[in-house]
């Protein structure tokens, strides 16, 4: 974090970051997470965006696991059984 | 970068020829327009059929079914993330990590699995006055882990990234959940 400063210094525009926008961007992102879509900006502290966020995207991660197991395990079983293999290889292949 | 390039265009060239030109961002540029539209049904349908043809050459490469069936699960996913990045057209910094290093990624996460601390609940003061509260660096550190690619980015970039894949992220459940169903569909289908 510390080198925000000195990376607006380096570069040749004026690239100041003011609150407005983190509050923007906090804003942003406070609406795509379902669990604080309901409630109004100043009732939720950044923190809680933050934390919030980070358990929705491990959420996310989380179900794209499952996903991705399911699918292995359909895709690995499609030999077993030609009809099912017929639809799959149709779809796929 | 042009490595890079060569790879997302192996995958999808000709998207990238249909879509507009690529414009470029600036580190600390706000705001810009030009991200992708993930809720967009379109967005989606070029997902999944990426997706199929992405799991079709993994399901060739596995056709004798390889005797430990637990790697599957993970080259699925890994398979799903470098879609899911070449459909973001490279224009954040997240996809292009993702891209650029597919090995690393997985064997650094089972390395730096950590147990995070439940918040404290310590910085009531409200964050946004003043945003180097250590609370708010804290969570942001963890968000910035979350997020490929993006350790040492500045918080407005952070939180821009991590806009855009959460919104990448909610997409890809969408078109994998789709992709189940039909499949799953397609096997309830013949047994019954």
């Amino acid at each position: 974090m510390s080198s925000r400063r000195s990376r607006s210094r380096q570069s040749g525009v004026s690239t100041e970051i003011t609150d407005a926008q983190i509050t923007d961007l906090v804003s942003k992102l406070q609406q795509l997470i379902p669990e604080l879509r309901a409630r109004r900006s100043d009732k939720v502290s950044a923190s809680k965006v933050l934390q919030e966020t980070c358990n929705y995207i491990k959420n996310l991660h989380r179900e794209v696991d499952d996903l991705s197991d399911r699918l292995s395990e359909l895709l690995a079983n499609t030999d077993s059984n030609s009809a099912q293999a017929a639809i799959i290889r149709s779809l796929l292949m | 970068m042009s490595s890079l390039q060569s790879n997302v265009d192996s995958t999808n060239s000709e998207t990238l020829q249909r879509s507009n030109p690529k414009k470029r961002r600036k580190i600390g540029h706000t705001n810009s327009p030009t991200l992708v539209p993930w809720r967009s049904d379109t967005q989606q349908r070029i997902y999944s059929s990426k997706l199929a043809d992405a799991l079709r050459h993994v399901l060739r490469r596995n056709h004798p079914p390889p005797p430990v069936k637990s790697n599957t699960g993970r080259e699925v996913r890994e398979t799903a993330d470098r879609v899911l990045a070449a459909t973001a057209k490279g224009r954040t910094r997240w996809s292009r990590a993702i891209l650029a290093s597919p090995l690393n990624r997985w064997k650094l996460r089972r390395m730096h699995k950590k147990v995070h601390k439940a918040a404290t609940g310590l910085g009531k003061r409200p964050p946004e006055t003043r945003r180097r509260l250590p609370v708010v660096q804290k969570k942001a550190r963890l968000l910035s882990r979350l997020v490929p690619g993006c350790r040492k980015l500045s918080f407005p970039n952070l939180l821009e990234e991590a806009t855009d894949y959460i919104s990448a992220l909610e997409m890809q459940v969408r078109a994998m959940t789709a992709l189940t169903e039909l499949l799953a569909g397609g096997t309830s289908q013949a047994a019954a």
